[in-house]
């Protein structure tokens, strides 16, 4: 649900009178966190891999519109080269004044699942990231390509990732605004897992829905005729 | 004949046609509906496994106003339209997607709904975008009226009377549905969560079994208000009357992009229509049966031809060229099938010789028609797992890089972006709605927020940045210096293994007209007459000639 500024169908009622939450689909999710990471100026591509690490967490029970929505605010106005990761044999760290954008790193990530940068037999070693909640949906694609469950060690926890699910601490990962961290090939998750949350806090989606509403054009007279206005409709 | 022959001698005429040929916007904005359409596809599902259907609830008052509604029984599930008919002030009726009142509105039901599920669903469903549903609906719509049939038929049946045929044809439809939303659209169900079901594995079938009841709910709200009207003199539509109504569908540009986004399914798609004319023209022979259904789907043709109505100068002079088509076919199939060995590949290298984009196009449809046990099966390839192409190969080089761009996106390269009219317009979301539209960006602000549907142009910027590299260079390596190219690197990695995944006409040319992609779609949803009101928004009909759902309960056709 986007409120949008300038909506002709309603007159929109007061924040007060909201409920704190709205359930979204998954394809909700995806396409207004894509759209709110455009508007913060990443990418289209970059804006993409948003929208999936959003979804694929409230998919497995983390509020990634929440997470993506913090570190989309800490990156405001920082250029690429300050936010991406430099990629090494066995050591990921900042290129510029970072920290590195999870979102940046998890497409690294897995861009280089299958090279020698990327390789985690020995262990990698990532950081600082920004919001590092947002790098576990990469891992998971890492871990189906690898046909083996990844392991992220932070300072407080560690968490495994296979292409199911996860198993840890995500709840302590999830309030970290910025982390360093080990991966490694680990064992698959217990299982358990987290059943899906897709409920949004209509601060974040208001929050979310303004960011996304950077992409879009106001309208011209010129384009309310060519989708169709000012002709009969009642044949 | 010359050239034909030459071809056959080769045998590559035998192959699918090449993308070069098919994915250009002039053939695709003359698509026709062909039995792999989509809404045939559901239409043949539910004959073969002999769905059921009955219209449980039906609480609609002498004004026309309250709620109804319609249940697909099938072997493993329900699926239920849920109706609400609303008195709809005159001056309110508009399709466009602005409007805020609506004749009727729909959600399809997951199942059978309960009192206090069609409560909850009465309280948003005709809210559309302003209200909310849930993962137990699986799609969201509104029809209005066509004011100017719905008063004569009501009129007419309230006298005991038939409507007037040429009322009929002239719109064809007693309702037309103004958006059809899907796919996790307003909190319904996600597509992901519901394409293991073998009934809605095809594209697009929950939105056309939605589209075939509101068809059933329509002609059932004139005979209602009929009988209100006229009493015990009142009569029910004449079933040959009511087969040849459809229902309507306005579209605007907000279709247009949806081919551009979905680069896979639409290769799955057309690499689907491509396989099975490629059978077809394999065959040996040509049975009784087989010639006698191509010249019954000729004859059917010819019909709609002369039905399909447009007052758009570019729809007439398409129009014109597809009757005249038809009676050349009508001339060449008089010598069908004739001696040659391979009479359908005959046909189709003839038609390719002889006729104009429409016409090939209409051909395509025919001679695939009698070939239902050969092609049908192919429907199974037309969906789309779009999450397995969303992995980058980032170990790729950037030599095969520019490889499958030279040779996938020749056509982009070619193109001189230094020239005006080759960046003449722009993509963009309208604040006001959310919805694509076009603008000139010589004359238009907002062009710097462009959406990416510009893939000529990208794949060019794309290239341009390769050359720079070194071409051993890994692809990951390469987006690490480059963000700004990694979506056209992942629509590049999928072209290299969906050949058609791609329009190849440059869709930002002053030229472009977007109502041929929105043609190309609508013909595989099973849209006919297709009714250009500018270059930019369509109407058209989605069932006419087909059965209703409440006449074909339980009965399963050979």
């Amino acid at each position: 649900m986007i409120m949008e500024p300038n909506d002709p169908t309603r007159t929109g009622p007061a924040i007060s009178d909201l409920p704190p939450s709205a359930v979204l689909s998954r394809n909700e999710i995806e396409a207004l966190c894509t759209k709110a990471a455009r508007g913060a100026s990443l990418s289209w591509g970059q804006a993409e891999e948003a929208g999936f690490a959003a979804g694929w967490l409230h998919a497995h029970g983390i509020d990634g519109s929440a997470a993506l929505l913090a570190h989309l605010h800490r990156r405001a106005g920082m250029a690429w080269a300050d936010v991406c990761p430099a990629v090494g044999i066995g050591r990921w760290q900042a290129r510029g004044r970072g920290p590195i954008c999870s979102i940046a790193l998890g497409a690294a990530l897995s861009d280089h699942c299958g090279l020698p940068e990327g390789a985690l037999n020995e262990g990698l070693s990532v950081g600082p990231v920004s919001q590092p909640i947002l790098v576990l949906p990469f891992l998971s694609r890492m871990a189906e390509v690898l046909g083996h469950a990844v392991l992220l060690c932070f300072d407080g926890g560690e968490i495994c990732v296979d292409s199911h699910g996860t198993s840890g601490d995500t709840g302590r990962l999830t309030r970290l605004a910025e982390a360093s961290f080990g991966l490694s090939l680990g064992t698959h998750p217990d299982g358990s897992g987290c059943p899906p949350v897709y409920d949004c806090a209509h601060a974040t989606l208001t929050a979310l829905g303004d960011l996304a509403m950077r992409t879009t054009v106001p309208p011209s007279e010129r384009s309310r005729a060519d989708a169709g206005a000012g002709t009969a409709d009642n044949d | 004949m010359s050239a034909g022959k030459s071809h056959v001698a080769d045998g590559l005429h035998l192959r699918p046609r090449p993308p070069e040929t098919v994915m250009r916007l002039a053939r695709m904005g003359s698509a026709h509906p062909t039995r792999l359409s989509f809404l045939r596809v559901l239409l043949r599902r539910m004959e073969r496994e002999g769905w059921r259907f009955d219209r449980p609830i039906w609480e609609i008052n002498d004004c026309g106003v309250g709620r109804a509604t319609y249940r697909a029984i099938g072997p493993e599930r329900i699926y239920s339209l849920v109706a609400f008919a609303h008195d709809l002030p005159e001056e309110m009726r508009s399709d466009r997607v602005i409007a805020t009142a609506w004749d009727a509105t729909f959600a399809l039901f997951d199942g059978t709904p309960t009192k206090a599920d069609l409560d909850r669903l009465e309280a948003n469903v005709p809210l559309q975008e302003a209200g909310r549903i849930r993962p137990s609906e699986l799609s969201l719509s509104r029809a209005n009226r066509s004011v100017r049939l719905w008063e004569h038929v009501v009129d007419k049946l309230s006298m005991g009377c038939q409507p007037d045929p040429e009322e009929i044809a002239a719109v064809g439809y007693l309702m037309r549905t103004t958006a059809v939303y899907g796919s996790g659209k307003f909190g319904a169900a996600d597509r992901r969560d519901i394409a293991a079901r073998p009934e809605l594995a095809a594209p697009f079938q929950i939105e056309m079994l939605s589209v075939w009841l509101t068809r059933q709910f329509s002609v059932d709200m004139v005979e209602h208000l009929a009988s209100v009207k006229g009493g015990a003199g009142a009569v029910r539509l004449a079933p040959e009357i009511k087969r040849g109504l459809g229902v309507g569908n306005a579209t605007g540009l907000g279709m247009a992009p949806f081919l551009v986004r979905h680069p896979m399914l639409l290769n799955n798609w057309i690499s689907a229509r491509e396989e099975a004319l490629a059978r077809v023209r394999r065959i040996d022979g040509a049975t009784r049966e087989a010639a006698a259904c191509l010249r019954a789907a000729h004859a059917e043709a010819c019909r709609n031809a002369a039905n399909w109505r447009s007052e758009h100068p570019i729809q007439i002079a398409k129009l014109a060229d597809l009757r005249a088509d038809l009676a050349k076919i009508a001339t060449r199939l008089e010598r069908f099938p004739g001696d040659d060995p391979r009479p359908w590949d005959a046909l189709w290298v003839w038609g390719e010789e002889t006729l104009s984009l429409e016409g090939q196009e209409q051909l395509f449809a025919l001679l695939i028609e009698p070939h239902g046990n050969l092609v049908d099966e192919l429907a199974a390839c037309m969906s789309a797992d779009e999450a397995v192409a969303f992995r980058l190969d980032g170990a790729m080089r950037l030599r095969r890089l520019r490889e499958v761009l030279g040779e996938r996106y020749a056509w982009a390269l070619a193109v001189d972006f230094t020239r005006p009219e080759n960046t003449a317009r722009f993509w963009y979301v309208s604040e006001e709605k959310l919805e694509p539209r076009l603008g000139e960006r010589a004359t238009e602000t907002g062009a710097e927020r462009e959406q990416p549907l510009c893939i000529a142009r990208l794949a060019s910027e794309l290239d341009a940045a390769l050359a720079e590299r070194d071409e051993t260079e890994t692809v990951a390596a390469f987006l690490l210096r480059h963000p700004e190219h990694r979506y056209m690197v992942r629509r590049v990695q999928i072209a290299a293994g969906h050949p058609y995944a791609e329009v190849h006409d440059n869709l930002i040319a002053a030229d472009m007209l977007p109502i041929d992609l929105m043609r190309c779609k609508l013909a595989f949803f099973g849209a006919s007459h297709f009714d250009p009101r500018s270059d930019k928004w369509v109407r058209i009909s989605l069932f006419q000639g087909a059965p209703y759902p409440l006449e074909m309960d339980g009965r399963t056709q050979a």
